[in-house]
């Protein structure tokens, strides 16, 4: 039950993310976005590797079947990859933020038309 | 084996030494420790688990690596004689950029596959803003997100295949055999094969494509378009060993063909068109998978690294010389380099004999089936009817640094000549007849196409992540409709 709770939860967080995402003209809306589906991502990933009534994947915590350890090691690697991805987007707003003085995407893409330097 | 991840360990060691210090002897050093390495594995090794059983991550030296590896580290070596002014830590970035790419070309693991697809992604969005110029930054923020979204439904379609399979080595879920045989497997490939697509750059899905390798520095552009967009197009092609993705790939294939020359063929702006020429030659590689042609995919990903890359290292110089970005205020201004460099690529990109595009196309459409052919032709036409703008260009005035331009023109020139004489087929006359109908028919068209311009609609942030969203859930039930 927890296990489906767990994927019926990051399911709908990465829809409500991908829904911010694209709906939302603020950039760091966007990014926000960005960042909710990804937790909804890895909690996603986490979930289906849940055994029912399993402990912790650490070893010498006692008897019983543990939760699948694999998706818990990838879901770290997986959490580090989006904050430096987040990080770097985050970059990217404040350069264009200093130079545009707008976060808004439509007037950032209607500005696009100009000449090109 | 040793030798390849020593190779990538170099790589990636003297990218960061060269962040500290000395940015141009490490990445030189990088590169003479890839071609020695590769020297030493060059005929391939079997697939070894690096970290043993049960959770170690595969790799193996099979054509494909052997192709990237062939294709980055002459890339490299273009990009390095290219870009000698640049300073800073613009070549250790480069470097890490090409070891990222190398190592992807190794990994027969979905999870590794997908550590090493966003790190080449977030090195390349760096590279992109590296002049700092506000349409950059623009440009790489898109590459940023969209990648980012494609590697969320990456993950994704990696838990489900996981869950279901219990292993992420590709060897091992193509023996289990399983295919689509249950709507998680289903789901989860579609999930893999979308994700996967956008971080290619597969029209529709992967729009970040076109204003990134248009936006970038030169010898960036050239190493975008020729390997990075490549990894993507190796880590499909290892998927489709996996699961049964023939008719996806060819549906995604025709649709990155004919889309690209599209948005191509009445494009005025040199580099932006190019880049739309590197989602419409996606689709040979892409169609070329899905009918199971590996190896003429490989050839196809290999030539059009060297042809495409050249393409923007000249037009890239050019249009620096000039300072000019549109086909027709070119004309007549560039230097014999630049223009050489042009005339090459065109001629390769065309398919004419003897270059690297004949040898690739010629391999492509033997055996395949009728319709296929069909579909290739109308992808060649389309290629030279929007290549024949260049022509014009073809009129050089006065001298220009080489630079890099020559190390392509004779990968080019070397990959096509030695197909010629060592393939027989490629020689028949039936062959060269059909590759220059086909050109001759698209420099034809091009004329009245020229006189009745379409416009497409452009396609800003939120419309390409709309179309990568619906994209994603046509790939999902059409993986669902096949089972």
């Amino acid at each position: 039950m927890e296990g489906l709770a767990g994927l019926a939860l990051g399911i709908a967080l990465v829809g409500l993310g991908f829904w911010t995402l694209v709906v939302r003209r603020n950039l760091i809306w966007k990014l926000l976005g960005l960042d909710v589906a990804a937790g909804g991502s890895i909690l996603f990933l986490v979930a289906l590797g849940y055994r029912p009534g399993g402990r912790p994947a650490i070893v010498g915590l006692g008897p019983g079947p543990a939760v699948d350890p694999l998706p818990q090691a990838l879901v770290l690697t997986a959490i580090v990859i989006h904050f430096a991805t987040l990080a770097l987007a985050l970059v990217y707003v404040v350069l264009l933020t200093h130079r545009r003085h707008t976060q808004d995407v439509r007037r950032l893409e209607a500005e696009e038309r100009w000449p090109q330097p | 084996m040793a030798a390849a991840l020593s190779g990538v360990l170099a790589y990636l060691a003297f990218g960061l030494l060269g962040l500290i210090g000395r940015p141009r002897l490490f990445s030189l050093l990088a590169l003479a420790a890839g071609v020695a390495t590769f020297s030493l594995w060059a005929p391939g090794f079997p697939e070894v688990l690096v970290g043993g059983l049960p959770w170690g991550i595969a790799v193996a030296g099979d054509p494909w690596t052997l192709g990237m590896w062939a294709l980055g580290l002459t890339l490299h070596g273009a990009v390095l004689l290219h870009g000698r002014a640049r300073k800073e830590e613009f070549h250790p970035l480069i470097t890490l950029l090409i070891g990222t790419c190398l190592a992807g070309a190794l990994s027969r693991d979905l999870f590794n596959l997908f550590v090493l697809m966003d790190l080449s992604s977030l090195l390349a969005t760096i590279l992109v803003v590296w002049e700092r110029r506000e349409r950059a930054v623009w440009a790489a923020f898109r590459y940023l997100v969209l990648t980012e979204v494609g590697l969320i439904l990456y993950l994704m379609g990696l838990g489900l295949v996981y869950a279901r399979t219990g292993t992420l080595s590709i060897t091992a879920l193509a023996q289990l055999g399983l295919g689509f045989s249950e709507p998680i497997l289903a789901v989860g490939a579609g999930l893999l094969v979308a994700g996967t697509a956008v971080k290619t750059g597969v029209f529709l899905l992967g729009l970040w494509l076109p204003p990134a390798h248009d936006q970038a520095p030169t010898e960036v552009s050239a190493v975008l378009s020729g390997l990075v967009v490549k990894v993507g197009v190796v880590a499909l092609a290892r998927l489709s060993e996996a699961f049964p993705l023939g008719p996806i790939l060819v549906i995604l294939g025709a649709l990155t063909g004919f889309g690209g020359i599209a948005y191509a063929l009445w494009e005025k702006d040199i580099k932006i068109f190019l880049a739309h020429h590197t989602a419409s030659q996606l689709g040979y590689m892409l169609l070329g998978l899905g009918l199971g042609m590996e190896l003429g995919a490989l050839l196809y990903a290999v030539a059009h690294g060297f042809f495409k890359g050249l393409l923007f290292l000249a037009a890239g110089s050019g249009v620096v010389q000039t300072g000019k970005r549109e086909i027709k205020e070119l004309a007549g201004r560039l230097s014999w380099p630049v223009a050489v460099g042009l005339g090459v690529g065109t001629w390769a990109i065309a398919g004419l004999p003897p270059l690297a595009g004949f040898a690739a196309k010629g391999f492509l459409s033997q055996g395949a089936p009728f319709w296929a052919k069909a579909v290739f032709s109308g992808l060649g036409i389309g290629t030279a009817a929007s290549f024949s703008k260049l022509i014009p260009l073809l009129r050089p005035i006065g001298t220009g640094p080489v630079g890099g331009l020559a190390v392509l023109v004779a990968g080019v020139m070397g990959l096509g000549l030695g197909a010629f004489f060592f393939v027989p087929e490629l020689r028949e006359p039936r062959a060269v007849a059909e590759a220059a109908l086909v050109a001759g028919v698209g420099y034809a068209l091009h004329w009245p196409l020229r006189r009745w311009p379409l416009r497409f609609p452009e396609l800003g942030l939120d419309r390409s992540l709309v179309s990568l969203l619906f994209g994603t859930l046509g790939i999902v039930i059409l993986a669902l409709f096949l089972r």
